[in-house]
């Protein structure tokens, strides 16, 4: 699990705004609400799947928010979202893909394997064993072999420029008895084994890279395949280009051409969307983003998904005052409406619960309910707080030894709804003996320097889950606690350090019985809840928007993205 | 001129250094070039990083590394794309350029037929119709008025006349395939260039006004009035050449500055230029293109504040350089 979305894949943070961006925004909807009325067809909240039958043909223009900064997706400079979702999903094979499975995204072997990948765990080293489909082929005709897996996990392992490490650090070996068969072993067994050549990285073709300077070949886009897609162009500020893989084994998608038009700024965006020189857009789902879905009339249709992998969340500081205290975290807990928080910020999108988890509803399989005991109760928080000793002063705010519970909370400036929360907590916290004050700043200050130095008492961030596989060990296990042992380079922030903890969360990491896996992390789940080292808010939904002329089944992965099945999209009949 | 033109280049050198240091230890001391791993999952990744970026150097050390390399002609990588900066830096001028030849040539063409027809007819209905329109033009922030220039002049139009497509667009500089200059790419060009050169004639048309002002009431037109000299000849002749001394070095004063300073409007356009590219840069903490892009700038400023000097003493035969 990683915190917040603002551009980049593994901290997933999706995109980072401007102030000149939020300006727009809100002009935006001045104007264009002046001009139409009505809302976009489909319900909100309703995550159904639209699906219009489609001709065989032509081509689709389609807004993104961001443009790639480069194509090389195991490298430093990758690691943005827009590219997964623009390139890197339609044109790079991945042993695992995720589905959803009743309430729950599960993954399952992608069509590059023959069958499911086996596992085996003998004298403390774990085994995986990929079997490829035969019909598995790159877009020059060379099959998909055990080669590429090979090439494609020492490239992460040994490779220097290594956007992430995680789990490839851990091969020892990597097989290859025959073209269609790699066998991986792990030094120590690795519970989320399905991510490796999954999520993240998914599998590079060995016959055309070996030998060769990687990232030169792949960082502006490259001619190779092993997708429904290939990339055309890629004009650096402007757009990307897909066109058909001829080669796919797959089924061969329905457009001639699919251009993703890079529109950085929102209300732009929103504007080339309703002048028809988009025809789909995938926005981020602010507050003006909301106004502007309605100010397009019936000329779109929403799909909306609310089981993503982002969930916003407070984080409380568990070395600063007054957050050391136990008892002022849970009372602090009792102190907020977090279901009228949620309601307020994402409810006309069908997100009316808060989260009862730190686990997003991507990995909602591993996750329980304990957080559900935190309803607003102001008698419950005067029991917390007068039995840990504090006593309201002459201003109505609770006091200990001369100090006052006040605190200051953090979060990304200019982001709207994350102020409108703020303000929220402000005035419940306020009504319960608590005085919060609020300073923002940018997200590079915030992940940068704030958070790692333990500089704030309270937080305001999104975790990201990009896999339905738990990694709560990363944001609450001691050892990633940023210190000079890990290079101050862990992300438990918030420097939680509750006992019995590290044990069942290295139990969720690393035990790949799934029965017992899942006992831990419900184990691990319980121990949070009670020890409350800080607070799940909500999920964050995702939306997508698409014009009358679009067909197709519809609908967004939370781990590939909305294009996910970009094959099956068409003109509309 | 050629020695003039050689000694203000070399009274900017030290400016450019000194500026570019200030501008490196700015961008390290505020934004982070690896903001985007300090949330990462795996615990090496910021250190290997800051290894193979040199981050762990220190400033002035990191900077006469990449000087010592830029001297040789070795721009850099960016650390955000890892690609050659040259060529990043190339494209985003040549795209800033098109907008900036367009926007000037139209606004400085209107702004002085405005300041001519108002210091002609001073207090008229008409200069105070074009006086208050300029102060509003003033007034419109680029943010605003592209926004609304989008929405009347392409979203409303095809709404309003069910068209099949916008009759302007508003996204970057061609549609998809299209290339090159041919009615897409002015389709295209349209929007921008208004809102730069709204922006432009409000300022220079008060400008325009007050040089011919000063140069109508002037001795030698006073003069030129007594002997009989027909008015528009005047005008033209007299006043106008002379008010147009100052208001060519206001032109390209503020043309200098548009070479980086098109954020907005190339924002807004999806316009793939040096604006843009400085936006993009500054986000992601690439100072390996932030000194380069500071450096062309800072040379365009120079190279317009040159060209103004020579456009004056062609235009003042009283003016020498020396």
């Amino acid at each position: 699990m990683i915190p917040e979305r603002t551009g980049h894949r593994p901290p997933r943070a999706r995109r980072l705004r401007n102030p000149v961006a939020g300006a727009l925004a809100a002009l935006t909807v001045l104007v264009a609400t002046a001009c139409t009325s009505g809302a976009p067809a489909l319900a909100p909240g309703t995550n159904s799947i639209r699906n219009v039958p489609v001709k065989e043909g032509g081509s689709l223009v389609i807004g993104a928010e961001q443009e790639p900064d480069c194509a090389d997706w195991i490298s430093t400079c990758a690691g943005s979202i827009w590219g997964s979702y623009l390139m890197q999903a339609q044109t790079i094979p991945q042993v695992f893909t995720v589905v959803q499975r009743g309430k729950d995204w599960v993954p399952v072997p992608s069509s590059l394997m023959a069958g499911t990948p086996t596992t085996e765990v003998a004298d403390g080293r774990q085994t995986i064993t990929y079997t490829l489909n035969p019909a598995a082929v790159w877009s020059d005709g060379q099959p998909i072999t055990s080669a590429d897996l090979k090439y494609t996990a020492l490239q992460i392992r040994d490779g220097k420029d290594i956007f992430t490490q995680t789990g490839y650090d851990l091969i020892d070996t990597i097989a290859t008895p025959d073209a269609r068969t790699a066998i991986l072993t792990l030094k120590s067994p690795y519970a989320n084994w399905r991510q490796l050549f999954g999520a993240e990285y998914g599998v590079l073709p060995a016959h055309l890279l070996e030998g060769k300077d990687r990232n030169e070949v792949m960082k502006n886009g490259y001619g190779f395949s092993g997708g429904p897609w290939k990339i055309a162009s890629w004009i650096r500020g402007t757009s990307v280009t897909l066109v058909p893989n001829e080669r796919y084994w797959g089924p061969k998608p329905h457009l001639n051409k699919v251009t993703f038009q890079f529109t950085t700024d929102t209300a732009a965006e929103f504007q080339a969307f309703a002048s028809g020189q988009l025809d789909a857009l995938y926005p981020t789902p602010q507050l003006d983003v909301l106004s502007q879905i309605n100010s397009l009339g019936g000329s779109a249709d929403m799909q909306v998904e609310t089981r993503t992998g982002n969930l916003q969340a407070l984080w409380m500081n568990n070395a600063a005052f007054p957050f050391d205290s136990k008892a002022v975290r849970e009372a602090f807990a009792y102190s907020i409406d977090r279901a009228a928080i949620v309601r307020k910020l994402f409810g006309s999108l069908g997100v009316t619960a808060p989260a009862q988890s730190f686990l997003s509803p991507l990995v909602s399989a591993f996750a329980a309910e304990d957080f559900a005991v935190y309803q607003r109760d102001l008698t419950r928080v005067g029991q917390i707080m007068t039995a840990a000793g504090w006593a309201k002063n002459g201003d109505g705010i609770w006091a200990k030894d001369g100090r006052a519970a006040q605190f200051t909370i953090v979060s990304l400036a200019g982001n709207q709804s994350r102020e409108l929360t703020e303000q929220i907590l402000q005035s419940q916290l306020r009504q319960a003996g608590f005085k919060m004050t609020i300073k923002n700043t940018s997200a590079a200050n915030l992940f940068g320097k704030v958070a790692p130095a333990g500089d704030f008492q309270l937080g305001l961030w999104n975790l990201t889950d990009t896999f339905p596989e738990p990694t709560l060990d990363a944001s609450f296990g001691s050892g990633s606690i940023p210190s000079d042992a890990n290079g101050n380079s862990g992300i438990n922030f918030v420097r939680a350090n509750v006992p019995g903890l590290d044990a069942l969360l290295g139990r969720v990491g690393s035990d790949v019985d799934e029965a017992s896996r899942l006992e831990a992390s419900r184990r691990s789940e319980k121990l949070l809840a009670e020890s409350v080292p800080s607070l799940p808010l909500g999920a964050v939904p995702n939306i997508l928007l698409t014009g009358k002329k679009v067909g197709g089944p519809i609908s967004i992965n939370p781990v590939q993205g909305p294009f996910w099945n970009l094959a099956e999209w068409g003109l509309a009949k | 001129m050629l020695r003039y033109t050689l000694r203000r280049l070399a009274y900017s050198l030290p400016v450019l250094v000194i500026a570019s240091y200030i501008l490196f230890w700015a961008v390290r001391a505020t934004f982070d070039p690896l903001a985007k791993l300090r949330q990462s999952t795996d615990p090496g990744a910021v250190r290997r990083q800051t290894e193979l970026l040199g981050l762990d150097r220190s400033v002035p050390e990191q900077y006469l590394l990449w000087m010592k390399a830029f001297v040789t002609g070795d721009w850099g990588t960016s650390t955000r794309t890892s690609g050659s900066v040259m060529p990043m830096i190339g494209s985003a001028l040549e795209v800033t350029l098109q907008l900036m030849f367009w926007g000037v040539l139209f606004a400085a063409v209107i702004a002085l037929a405005i300041g001519i027809y108002s210091a002609a007819r001073q207090y008229s209905a008409g200069d105070y119709v074009l006086t208050g329109l300029s102060y509003v033009g003033i007034a419109m922030p680029a943010f605003w008025l592209g926004l609304v220039l989008i929405q009347v002049l392409a979203v409303w139009p095809r709404q309003q006349f069910g068209l099949s497509e916008p009759p302007l667009y508003f996204v970057g500089l061609h549609s998809v395939g299209e290339s090159g200059i041919n009615l897409d790419y002015f389709r295209h060009l349209a929007l921008p260039v208004v809102t730069l050169t709204i922006g432009l004639v409000a300022s220079w048309s008060r400008f325009s006004r007050a040089s011919m002002l000063e140069a109508l009431g002037s001795d030698y037109v006073r003069t030129a009035r007594a002997k009989g000299v027909p008015r528009r000849r005047i005008l033209f002749r007299h006043a106008l050449r002379n008010a147009l001394a100052p208001f060519v070095t206001v032109v390209a004063l503020d043309a200098a500055v548009l070479v980086g300073g098109l954020v907005v409007t190339e924002q807004i356009y999806a316009i793939p230029g040096m604006g843009r590219l400085f936006l993009s840069s500054i986000l992601a903490g690439d100072v390996f293109v932030l000194i380069p892009w500071m450096l062309v700038v800072a040379v365009a400023v120079i190279a317009f504040n040159l060209l103004a000097d020579v456009a004056y003493a062609l235009l003042d035969p009283r003016v020498a350089l020396r």
